[in-house]
């Protein structure tokens, strides 16, 4: 049995430049109801061959997991698991236009393959010769959060040593507007993509960002047991989805005012990856033994020792993550 | 035939988005998949779809597709004896 889940590396790309932290003293401040990812150089990862049946959600997942797996020094994890709102969107949107179009004949079988979620937990498998447990979840906002929970579980089972979990979402004009709509992105929030991957590894010997202490997700939770989780979790900050919008943020209400809090979406947007995005925000700001001010609306560094991630999706579910910095550093 | 023959690799080049690759890269004679451009069985199921939304020839037996992908050439070949548009 392990004594602890090490995150041993983090990779994102967002609306931030991509695959650095370049995001904690010199943010790219994201303006307009709809902000593209800013990607890396794909090459890196990918052949021109391999690229040209790939839509951006996989590039950049391929980019986050080759990069993750790269830093973090292992070449095959025993489980890797994702998380997806929408899985490859923009293609879906190709396949189903050519679906009307077409009259339900002669559709392109890559924009078939690619509308399917598990696209990226598979390729990513496959890229990297990866065997093992391998599983996607599409839980909306919640997404990140089950596959991170089914990772949890995993290494508490004892049936892996590490794993590679990450979360993908790109979103295409029309559904930045149909998230809109269907209020998943509300007023004063900025539509955004993002790509997230983490390698966690059980009792890690190598230099890691922090630890995994506990996580949960609850549905329609009564007060009593959210009082109970933040008793049983306590932390030097709270890392919410507060975003800036008043009805969203009102349901971080129940935190209280005795934590110090922070917000990752005003920098990195709203979409359904975001929740990865605080996880490795919040990893970022334990190694670096601070939230930065940026986090923390432009009000100076937060140090921490100790980070709990809360995301309240549609105010229905709520997910929990504990993170501390390792001892003695 | 030789305009068919620009047209079909400018179609080839689309469909399977070959981006770094023109016209002029593609031998005529030159062998699609395995050696050449390289292409494999998913590539073959997009040449189907193109052959039919294009110039209207439904391949009825898919194994026919290894002799006609043979090339450019062979495969603008048989465009040009079976089309229906």
């Amino acid at each position: 049995m392990y004594q602890r889940i090490d995150i041993i590396s983090a990779k994102q790309v967002s609306i931030q430049q991509p695959l650095c932290e370049e995001w904690m003293t010199s943010p790219v401040v994201p303006s307009g109801q709809f902000v593209r990812a800013m990607d890396p150089d794909f090459r890196q990862f990918v052949t021109p061959g391999e690229s040209r049946r790939l839509g951006k959600l996989l590039k950049r997942a391929l980019a986050t997991s080759l990069s993750a797996l790269e830093e973090g020094g292992i070449r095959n994890p025993d489980a890797i698991i994702t998380g997806t709102g929408f899985g490859s969107i923009e293609n879906t949107e190709l396949f189903l236009d050519a679906l009307v179009r077409e009259g339900e004949q002669m559709l392109k079988p890559t924009q078939f393959m690619q509308s399917t979620h598990n696209t990226a937990s598979s390729l990513i498998g496959i890229n990297t010769k990866s065997h093992g447990y391998n599983s996607t979840y599409s839980q909306k906002g919640l997404s990140f959060d089950s596959a991170l929970y089914d990772a949890w579980l995993q290494f508490r089972l004892g049936k892996i040593g590490n794993a590679l979990v990450g979360a993908h979402d790109e979103m295409s004009p029309v559904f930045s507007g149909f998230m809109t709509k269907a209020g998943h992105v509300m007023q004063g929030e900025t539509c955004s993509e993002a790509a997230v991957s983490v390698l966690l590894e059980a009792d890690s010997t190598k230099p890691s960002m922090c630890t995994l202490e506990d996580v949960r997700i609850l549905n329609r939770p009564t007060n009593e047991e959210l009082s109970q989780v933040l008793s049983q979790m306590k932390a030097d900050v709270c890392m919410t989805g507060r975003s800036g919008n008043a009805g969203n943020d009102a349901l971080y209400d129940f935190l209280g005012d005795d934590v110090p809090q922070c917000s990752y979406k005003p920098l990195f947007g709203v979409n359904f990856s975001s929740s990865a995005i605080g996880f490795y925000a919040a990893a970022c700001s334990l190694k670096a033994g601070h939230v930065p001010s940026v986090l923390n609306g432009g009000r100076g560094d937060v140090p921490c020792n100790s980070i709990l991630l809360v995301n309240v999706v549609g105010g229905r579910h709520y997910s929990f993550v504990l993170l501390k910095a390792i001892c003695g550093r | 035939m030789e305009e068919m023959i620009l047209k079909l690799k400018q179609e080839i080049i689309e469909v399977l988005n070959l981006e770094d690759v023109q016209p002029d890269d593609i031998n005529n004679d030159a062998p699609l998949f395995g050696e050449g451009l390289g292409l494999d069985s998913i590539d073959a199921l997009e040449l189907i779809v193109l052959m039919e939304k294009n110039y209207g020839i439904k391949l009825q037996d898919p194994a026919k597709g290894k002799e006609i992908f043979k090339s450019v050439n062979v495969m603008a070949d048989y465009i040009q004896k079976n089309r229906t548009k």
